[in-house]
């Protein structure tokens, strides 16, 4: 579509074009010039703060931290996917009651951050005696606010299955209950698989508040190699980079899914990015 | 704690927080919306380095984890001889993200115009500029009122991340861990500041609903 704004150029709009792109080749350039510059005016370019990324026990400690963060985004995706079914299913209940009380419980997970939950777990519930180890201090908040979201995408989903196909079963004598499990469902599910996919980012990014709680995450982890090395610049422009590869490979993934299955993702602006 | 100790202790806290996150969501959004119609238009110029650039920045920024995003800013920057303060970091790092998801937005508004608009406009001799001001970027926000909307709310949770931050005054996340450490809390205090996000929220989500009633073009 972007493609359609403007004409095959001309030979004046060739020539304006080439300008463009001169200038805009050259301002780009000279930002670059300037960030190097400044780092290296700043000594950050020296050895001490590199050497050790040459050294694996720096990366298996940096995959130690980053298998961390898999295991909750996982364990959370895989929670979060169950409750967010389960929210589903209460959302789109006949029963006004019912329905009612699901569209309040997904909207307060959707509305509030991730980051206040979590705080819940750490700091509230241990105080009325309830111990939890730190991996489910949070895990359990990012879950709940990813499943208000997931509630929504799945509901999307089921809207998407043609209401014909509904009428048909049901006029074949299939119960309500058999009618969403075995017509409703699984092509519901088959429409938001990409947007499920996408989701997983939003809880990847969720995960790197891990060190609230202390749990050994990847930038927990990188939090204790700059106390090592004292290199916080380096260390956690490395952190962000590998954050920006992890999630851009999680979204490639959905993103070609959705191409494959001839669906589109859900769009990904409801996610809240803490 | 009975919420009466809890507001006659903390009130005029919550009533600051609520306020500090208010602040930071309305100029962080405004931020955003500025740099993603930027953002956009570059990723939709004829000239091709502004075009990569354009969709480079998105993929970077929404792919970041915040917080770390926010840190570098924070803790990493000074070690550059560039110091913001606390609030300035925060408000940075959510325009910046809040941007990358604003501009995909604007693509996917750019999208739902039909080629044959373009063509027509073409035709007519319109130029690129005036083809973006008068038939793209109308329609664009026109059907990009809901996706903002939920970006609103977004970059209202995301100020959440002020809370690692020493910010002053505090926000609403920040607040709740702020009473926990000085008293036994208990669940009161989290979940008034969850009420004003949610509702907040809920009410964005209204006014949301209301505008693209009625600015929505139906196709």
């Amino acid at each position: 579509m972007r493609d359609a704004l403007f004409e095959a150029p001309g030979p004046k709009t060739k020539r304006k074009i080439l300008v463009g792109t001169i200038i805009s080749s050259i301002a780009i350039a000279a930002i670059l010039v300037w960030v190097v510059l400044r780092l290296y005016q700043m000594g950050q370019f020296d050895a001490s703060y590199w050497y050790f990324f040459g050294q694996w026990s720096t990366w298996r400690f940096l995959l130690q931290g980053l298998a961390g963060t898999a295991e909750v985004a996982v364990t959370a995706g895989v929670i979060a996917l169950a409750l967010g079914i389960l929210f589903m299913f209460g959302r789109i209940s006949k029963n006004r009651v019912v329905s009612g009380i699901f569209r309040v419980i997904i909207n307060f997970f959707r509305g509030i951050p991730s980051l206040l939950l979590i705080y819940f777990f750490f700091l509230v519930i241990p105080s009325y005696g309830i111990k939890m180890p730190a991996f489910w201090m949070l895990t359990l908040p990012i879950s709940l606010t990813a499943s208000g979201v997931l509630a929504e995408v799945f509901r999307a989903g089921v809207n998407a299955v043609p209401k014909g196909q509904r009428e048909a079963a049901l006029s074949l004598g299939m119960t309500e209950g058999k009618v969403l499990r075995k017509i409703i469902l699984p092509q519901a599910i088959r429409y938001v698989i990409p947007s499920l996919i996408s989701q997983l980012v939003v809880v990847v990014k969720d995960t790197s508040v891990a060190y609230v709680v202390s749990f050994p995450d990847l930038l927990q982890n990188a939090r204790v190699l700059i106390s090592n090395y004292d290199s916080l610049v380096s260390v956690y422009f490395v952190v962000a980079i590998i954050y920006i590869l992890i999630n851009y490979a999680i979204n490639e993934l959905a993103v070609r899914m959705a191409r494959q299955s001839g669906t589109k993702v859900v769009t990904r602006a409801q996610e809240n990015p803490v | 704690m009975s919420l009466q100790q809890l507001f006659s202790t903390y009130g005029g806290m919550y009533v600051k927080a609520y306020a500090a996150t208010l602040e930071m969501t309305v100029v962080s959004f405004v931020g955003a919306m500025v740099l993603a119609l930027l953002v956009t238009i570059a990723r939709v110029c004829p000239i091709s380095p502004l075009r990569r650039l354009g969709d480079f920045y998105v993929q970077v920024f929404r792919n970041v984890a915040t917080i770390s995003l926010l840190i570098i800013f924070y803790y990493a920057f000074p070690y550059l001889g560039i110091v913001w303060n606390e609030m300035t970091c925060v408000i940075v790092t959510t325009i910046l993200v809040a941007a990358s998801f604003g501009s995909e937005n604007f693509m996917s508004g750019i999208n739902t115009i039909g080629v044959g608009q373009i063509e027509a406009a073409r035709s007519l001799g319109l130029s690129f500029g005036q083809i973006l001001r008068q038939v793209v970027i109308p329609q664009a926000l026109r059907s990009a009122v809901l996706p903002m909307t939920n970006l609103l709310v977004a970059v209202m949770l995301t100020t959440a991340i002020g809370s690692q931050v020493p910010l002053n005054p505090q926000e609403l996340t920040g607040l709740v861990s702020y009473i926990n450490t000085m008293s036994v809390g208990g669940i009161l205090p989290f979940a008034v500041s969850a009420l004003l996000y949610a509702g907040t929220a809920f009410l964005i989500g209204l006014a949301g609903n209301a505008i693209d009633k009625r600015v929505r073009i139906l196709r």
